[in-house]
């Protein structure tokens, strides 16, 4: 009785929150498909955007589903890159240009953890040989 | 050419996050209504923890998400240009809508 009230009222402030989260994605995905359709020299009809929207939010509920099946599957809390290319498991041409995706921004990180160890040793240098530094 | 076109990780990080506390909260209610058994006391407290996300997977989200929607509207676009119209409309979206739902 009590509990159910109190759950009830949480479900409502879900139910803004998720109109909120709903209404940012769809100006979002409204803003690409536009782009895409000019990239075509075409025009999009403001309702089939908005529906081409509302789809791809089902998709994005269905694949937090989805990845958190995978990390559960393999023992894990966290969702990685390899659940998410997991998931686009059914097309093999997607599933390939997400991993090259996946690969470049590892590399990306990569290259710019790199960089800052650089820097860090060269201020570490310069400073030693100014100023008399207590070792920590 | 503007290539402000892709989605933002926030954005998917709190669908995300809200379409998991939903499940684990489910899962307590589930547990709830089974609690007779002790020996799933241990187990039951490390599933009802919510499920994170790797920065990384969210970025691959992101670009998945944005192959969906242009998936839909290139596909949606080559029938309309089939057609010779200028506009894309339901019509087109319809036909493509089987084979994308497939793909993804």
């Amino acid at each position: 009785m009590e509990a159910d009230g109190a759950g009830s009222d949480v479900e409502r402030e879900d139910e803004s929150v998720i109109e909120l989260l709903r209404d940012r994605f769809r100006l979002l995905t409204i803003s690409i498909a536009e782009a895409q359709a000019k990239r075509n020299d075409l025009e999009i009809s403001l309702p089939i955007a908005a529906c081409i929207a509302d789809l791809a939010f089902k998709y994005t509920e269905q694949l937090a589903k989805d990845l958190e099946l995978f990390a559960q599957h393999a023992s894990r809390k966290s969702i990685n890159m390899e659940d998410v290319i997991l998931s686009a498991h059914r097309n093999e041409h997607l599933a390939t240009s997400l991993r090259s995706f996946g690969t470049d921004l590892k590399s990306k990180e990569a290259q710019s953890e790199r960089k800052r160890k650089k820097p860090s040793r060269k201020e570490d240098k310069a400073t030693t040989s100014v100023v008399h530094i207590p070792d920590n | 050419m503007e290539d402000a076109n892709t989605f933002d990780p926030d954005l998917v990080h709190a669908i995300f996050k809200l379409v998991w506390n939903r499940r684990a909260l489910e899962r307590e209610r589930n547990e709830g209504a089974d609690a007779l058994d002790i020996q799933v006391g241990a187990g039951a407290s490390k599933k009802n923890r919510p499920t994170y996300a790797n920065a990384n997977a969210l970025k691959l989200s992101c670009e998945l998400l944005r192959i969906f929607i242009t998936e839909a509207v290139q596909r949606a676009a080559t029938i309309a240009e089939a057609e010779g119209v200028s506009k894309i409309e339901a019509t087109h979206l319809e036909r493509i809508l089987p084979q994308l739902l497939l793909d993804f």
